[in-house]
C-alpha cells in the first residue's frame, strides 16, 4: 500500500525556476523514508506540494491515495517545518489543545494528549510556559509534538533535527525508532546524512528536482572497498601489483592489499588468480549513505 | 463549522493578545470624556453668552432667554452626539481595516498559517473563521460605541435619538463591508495598500458618470450622523434593508476573496 505517491510532478516557480522536473516517487505504508538532496534540490517543495501550500505546474501527488489537495487526507498526517512557528499567544499545553481541536480530537482527550507529548519531548516543566518564552530548540521539540498529536499514519518532517543540541537530537531518534516500530510511515528530509542512515528503510536522492536514485541502503550501496589477505605472495606478484591502484601491505609473512574500489578489487583479483595466488580472505566494506549520496549527485551542479 | 469557530476564537484571542480591546475601550473613554468636556464647556458659554446679551440690552435674563439658551445648547448637544459617533464610526472603520488587511497577512508572513493548514482545515474555513474572529471583535466595538454612546448623552442631559439608538448596529453593518473588503484587497496586495483601496471601494466616492458608482457598495448609507444632528427618527425597515445589503455586500466580497485565496500559493 503507498501513502504518498507523485507521478511526473513538476513546479516552475514565477521566474521560470524549475525546483521539479517530473518526479516519480512512492512511499509505503510502515516505511521511514528518507528524502535527500544539496540545497536548491526541491526537496521542500515536494512537501508543499504533498501539503497543497502550493500546486503543481503538471503532474498529480496524492496521499493515502487521495489528492493531496483534500483537506481530509491531513487528518491523518503530521508535519513539522525545518522552522517551527506556533502563535506565540499560547504556553505549550494551549498551543496542543488548539491543533487537536483542529484535527478532531475530543475536548477531553486533547489535555491528556497534549501532557502525555509534552512529557514525551521533554516540555513537562514548560507546558504552561508561553511559546515565545521558548528557545529554538524547544521550539521544535513542540512542534515534534503537535505533529504528533493525532496519532499519525503519516509523519513528514522537513530538517527536524536542525535546531536541536545533540543529546535532543539523540531524544530525537529514539523517538523516531519508537515510531518506526509502531509502524508510522515516516518521510523525512535532512542534510544529517548519519541520522537519515541511521533509521531510513529506504532512501530517494534529489539534485535539481530530479530524482538520482531511490532504493534501500542495501540496493543502493555498493563495493566501497575491500582487504585481501593472502600468505604467500610470489615476487612476480608483488611486481604486477604495484602496476595497480592497491596499496600492498606486508607483516609477520601476511601480506595484505588494500583496493578502495570494486575495479581496484577486480584488478587484484584477477592478478592473483593468474599468478595462482591462494587468497586467505577478503572482506569487503559497503558504502556508507555519504558515499552513495556523493556518488549520486554531480557536484559541480550543486549551488 | 468547529474549526471555522476554533479558528475565529484564536483570531480573537490573537487580538486580545495585541490588547486591542484595551487599546478600544481607553479611546472610547476617551472619547466619552472629550466630549462631554467639550459640551460642559459649550453649555456655560451658551449661558453666559445669553446672560451677557440680556445685560447689553438692560434686561433681566429672564425665561424667555433660558428658553432661547437651551434650544441653542439642545441643537449643539445634536451636533456633539453626531459629532461622537462620526469619531466613533470612523475608528471603528480604522480598526476593521487594520484588522481584516493583517488578519490572513500576518499569518502568511509569520508562517503559522502553515502549520493550521497542514491539518484538515480548508482554505474556506480558515478564511471565514480569520473574518468570524476580526467581525467579533467589530461587534464587540459597536457594543462598547453604543455604551459610551448611551453614557455620553446620560451623563450631558441629551436627548438620544432613535438614528443614534441604532448607530452602533449600522455601524457594525458598515464594518461588515468594509472589513471584508479589506480581506479580499489584502489578498491582492500589500495590507497597507490594501487598507487604503478598501477604504476608498465605496460609491460615495464617485459620481453617476463613473463605472464604480455602479458598481462599488455604498458605505454611506450607513452613516447616519447628519440624521442624528437633524435629530431624526430611522424606520426599522430600513434597518432592515440596510443589514441585509450588508450581508450582501459582504457574501461577495468574501466569495471573491475565498476564490483568490484558494489558488494562492503559500510561498
Amino acid at each position: 500500500m503507498r501513502v504518498i505517491r507523485t507521478e511526473n510532478l513538476r513546479k516552475t516557480y514565477r521566474g521560470g525556476t524549475q525546483a521539479l522536473r517530473g518526479l516519480d516517487l512512492e512511499v509505503h505504508y510502515g516505511e521511514v523514508f528518507g528524502f535527500l538532496g544539496p540545497n536548491g534540490a526541491g526537496k521542500s517543495t515536494t512537501i508543499e506540494l504533498l501539503l497543497n501550500f502550493i500546486r503543481p505546474t503538471t503532474g498529480t501527488a496524492s496521499l493515502f491515495g487521495r489528492p493531496a489537495a483534500d483537506p481530509q487526507t491531513r487528518q491523518r498526517l503530521g508535519y513539522l517545518p525545518e522552522s517551527v512557528n506556533l502563535h506565540a499567544y499560547y504556553s505549550g499545553r494551549g498551543v496542543l489543545e488548539f491543533y487537536g481541536g483542529l484535527l478532531g480530537v475530543e475536548r477531553a482527550d486533547r489535555r491528556r494528549r497534549a501532557e502525555g507529548l509534552l512529557e514525551r519531548v521533554g516540555l513537562r516543566d514548560a507546558a504552561g510556559r508561553k511559546i515565545s518564552q521558548y528557545s529554538k530548540g524547544m521550539l521544535q521539540r513542540l512542534g515534534l509534538a503537535q505533529a504528533l498529536i493525532n496519532d499519525p499514519e503519516l509523519l513528514i518532517l522537513d530538517e527536524p533535527t536542525s535546531n536541536l543540541d545533540p543529546v535532543a537530537r539523540r531524544d530525537f531518534r529514539d523517538i523516531l525508532l519508537e515510531l518506526k516500530a509502531a509502524g508510522t510511515t515516516v518521510f523525512i528530509c535532512s542534510h544529517i546524512l548519519s541520522e537519515v542512515e541511521s533509521v531510513c528503510d529506504r532512501v530517494a536522492i534529489l539534485q535539481q528536482g530530479e530524482l538520482k536514485r531511490a532504493g534501500t541502503l542495501e540496493e543502493l550501496s555498493g563495493t566501497a572497498g575491500a582487504t585481501v589477505t593472502v600468505k604467500h605472495l610470489p615476487a612476480g606478484a608483488i611486481e604486477a601489483l604495484s602496476a595497480t591502484e592497491a596499496r600492498l601491505t606486508v607483516r609477520g609473512g601476511e601480506s595484505t592489499i588494500a583496493c578502495d574500489s570494486q575495479t581496484v578489487l577486480e584488478d587484484v583479483e584477477r592478478l592473483l588468480e593468474e599468478r595462482g595466488v591462494e587468497v586467505e580472505r577478503v572482506e569487503t566494506r559497503m558504502q556508507s549513505l555519504e558515499e552513495i549520496f556523493f556518488g549520486a549527485i554531480d557536484r559541480e551542479r550543486t549551488p | 463549522m468547529t474549526v471555522t469557530l476554533l479558528i475565529a476564537a484564536d483570531s480573537i484571542r490573537a487580538l486580545l493578545h495585541q490588547r486591542l480591546l484595551v487599546a478600544l475601550m481607553l479611546v472610547m473613554l476617551g472619547l466619552t470624556v472629550a466630549f462631554s468636556m467639550a459640551v460642559t464647556g459649550m453649555k456655560e458659554s451658551v449661558l453666559q453668552a445669553a446672560e451677557l446679551a440680556a445685560e447689553a440690552e438692560g434686561s433681566d435674563f429672564d425665561e424667555e432667554g433660558l428658553q432661547q439658551a437651551r434650544q441653542q445648547i439642545d441643537m449643539a448637544g445634536s451636533f456633539f452626539l453626531a459629532a461622537f459617533y462620526w469619531f466613533a464610526a470612523f475608528g471603528g472603520t480604522a480598526v476593521t481595516l487594520f484588522i481584516c488587511c493583517t488578519a490572513v497577512a500576518t499569518d502568511l508572513r509569520r508562517g503559522t498559517i502553515r502549520m493550521v493548514l497542514a491539518k484538515p482545515v480548508s482554505r474556506t474555513q480558515f478564511l471565514l473563521g480569520k473574518y468570524c474572529g476580526a467581525m467579533a471583535v467589530m461587534l464587540a466595538y459597536s457594543l462598547l460605541a453604543g455604551i459610551a454612546l448611551v453614557i455620553f448623552t446620560r451623563s450631558n442631559a441629551l436627548e438620544l435619538g432613535v438614528a443614534a439608538l441604532y448607530s452602533p448596529w449600522l455601524m457594525f453593518c458598515s464594518n461588515l463591508m468594509v472589513g471584508s473588503a479589506a480581506v479580499l484587497f489584502s489578498l491582492l496586495m500589500h495590507p497597507l495598500v490594501a487598507a487604503v483601496v478598501a477604504f476608498f471601494a465605496s460609491a460615495s466616492f464617485f459620481s453617476s458618470p463613473n463605472p464604480l458608482y455602479f458598481i462599488l457598495p455604498s458605505y454611506d448609507l450607513f452613516n447616519v450622523s447628519s440624521l442624528i444632528m437633524q435629530g431624526r427618527l430611522i424606520a426599522m425597515e430600513d434597518i432592515f434593508i440596510l443589514t441585509l445589503y450588508a450581508l450582501n455586500v459582504a457574501a461577495i466580497f468574501l466569495l471573491l476573496a475565498l476564490w483568490r485565496f484558494r489558488s494562492k500559493e503559500l510561498l
